[in-house]
């Protein structure tokens, strides 16, 4: 279906690919995940992978909190991590009520959150996203939307497709299209009308802002103190980089900016 | 792998999906053995009944992942690794009954020949027809492989084809499954105990080249 694919995927990018119903966009996701191997041509390297399918079967005979278990496990997590890593995402999608519950009595909605939990589970280096978002209730797309944020921020690489054009705008790095069989690079167009947030920090003195601070944010030095103002969907992992930087910075404001025309 | 095997296992065992096999291995041995048969004749009956049973419960194992559910644990690992841990568990589970049938048959047999002459030592016995469930068990399990997903996707001609290849292991002269089940029967009639060592070894060099090629396929599309 594809042919003479040729695809490097960067650290700390966030790539999104595109094309009609049925052009191949799940096959190369799969190829990507390693999922699938291609009859010609090969990938090359193999970072810790994790794989969110659009519809997530729940004809599995565990509890929520039982398949996370096992996931965290097979994704390479010790017993420990694999617990505190699945009680950690059940509480971020809001559904740590659910934990006890057979997947096949969740919801829809629920077992989608499922499904991005376990992929979120052990930090992988490349995230792919198969429409993960479909199904998802406003406040879980967020919780999606910063947690894919929070693992480019550390170095990750996201792959995804979605039928919202909007999806991430403000963070895509990278567009590729599937044209008939081949795969085209477009124009990366970031969205700046999305709700952005303002930040104002203060270093301690002479101390410099990190490098590489996630979704680049827009920068104004004043006399003691810094604001930042990024796209809302990195303020979090901003935020964290900040409080985590050595010498910490310190956080005087946090301010939600709603685009006027909106 | 420990983390695959143990997911996987549990998904045979949650799923109530071993019923039936297990519940075939046990009409087998009641039909085939009773209490005060010679030992080695109903060990061969119970080291025959696992082929099919261990085929079977490969099946199973091939195919319990939704395809959606596979993907995830494919991209955590790789398909072959998770295809490999399916097999494990099929034949984990296999081994257990092979124990558990060797042991409940040499303790309820008679431990003398076919005619009930000559005494049959019971823990040889207990041997030979232990390496033979395991003979069985391993061609059932290559067997079981190279029918089911991904060689074969059509659960009709799947399930045919699985059952006719297990009887034809059984009966076929130069099957590793045909010489140990053999060997503990022609056994019975003069009292000698045969290890069925040569059989084992083919039978695991046949389990290990079908499960390579079928890894090997678990990563084409679809």
């Amino acid at each position: 279906m594809l042919r003479g694919v040729d695809l490097d995927l960067p650290p700390h990018t966030v790539v999104r690919v595109e094309g009609v119903n049925g052009s191949g966009k799940s096959t190369l996701l799969r190829l990507l995940a390693g999922i699938d191997t291609p009859t010609e041509g090969s990938l090359t390297g193999r970072p810790r992978t994790a794989y969110v399918p659009e519809r997530f079967p729940a004809a599995l005979p565990f509890t929520a909190t039982g398949y996370l278990l096992h996931l965290g496990r097979i994704h390479g997590l010790g017993r420990a991590a694999a617990q505190s890593a699945a009680t950690e995402w059940l509480e971020r999608f809001g559904i740590t009520e659910y934990a006890r519950t057979p997947l096949t009595r969740l919801s829809k909605g629920t077992s989608q959150k499922i499904a991005v939990a376990q992929a979120l589970l052990a930090a992988p280096e490349l995230l792919i996203l198969d429409e993960a978002w479909t199904g998802l209730d406003t406040a879980a797309r967020a919780t999606l939307d910063g947690a894919v944020a929070e693992r480019v921020a550390a170095g990750a690489t996201a792959v995804f497709v979605d039928h919202d054009p909007r999806r991430l705008a403000d963070a895509v790095g990278e567009v590729h299209r599937v044209e008939g069989t081949a795969l085209v690079a477009v124009e990366a167009v970031r969205e700046e009308s999305g709700p952005r947030v303002r930040i104002e920090a203060a270093g301690p003195p002479g101390a410099v802002l990190p490098a590489h601070l996630p979704g680049a944010p827009g920068r104004e030095t004043g006399l003691d103190s810094t604001t930042l103002t990024v796209a809302a969907v990195h303020s979090d992992a901003l935020l964290r980089a900040l409080l985590t930087s050595r010498p910490p910075w310190h956080i005087r404001g946090v301010a939600h900016l709603v685009p006027e025309d909106r | 792998m420990t983390a695959l095997l143990r997911y996987q296992t549990a998904l045979l065992l949650r799923s109530q999906r071993w019923l039936p096999p297990v519940l075939l291995y046990g009409i087998f041995l009641a039909a085939g053995a009773q209490g005060g048969d010679p030992v080695l004749d109903s060990l061969g009956v119970a080291a025959a009944a696992l082929l099919p049973v261990t085929a079977w419960l490969v099946r199973i194992c091939a195919t319990q992942e939704p395809p959606a559910a596979r993907h995830c644990t494919a991209a955590a690992t790789s398909p072959a690794r998770v295809h490999l841990s399916c097999l494990g568990a099929a034949s984990g589970c296999a081994a257990v009954l092979a124990v558990a049938g060797t042991a409940v048959i040499t303790a309820m047999s008679d431990a003398t020949s076919t005619d009930h002459q000559i005494a049959v030592p019971r823990l040889p016995a207990a041997t030979a027809g232990l390496l033979a469930a395991l003979v069985c068990a391993l061609v059932g399990a290559a067997l079981g492989a190279l029918l089911t997903w991904p060689v074969l996707r059509s659960t009709g001609w799947s399930v045919t084809a699985t059952a006719l290849a297990s009887l034809l292991a059984l009966v076929a002269s130069g099957s590793p499954a045909h010489s140990a089940v053999y060997g503990l029967v022609t056994g019975s009639q003069t009292g000698t105990v045969h290890l069925p060592l040569l059989s084992l070894t083919a039978s695991a060099a046949i389990v290990a080249a079908a499960t390579a090629v079928v890894c090997r396929l678990a990563s084409r599309h679809g």
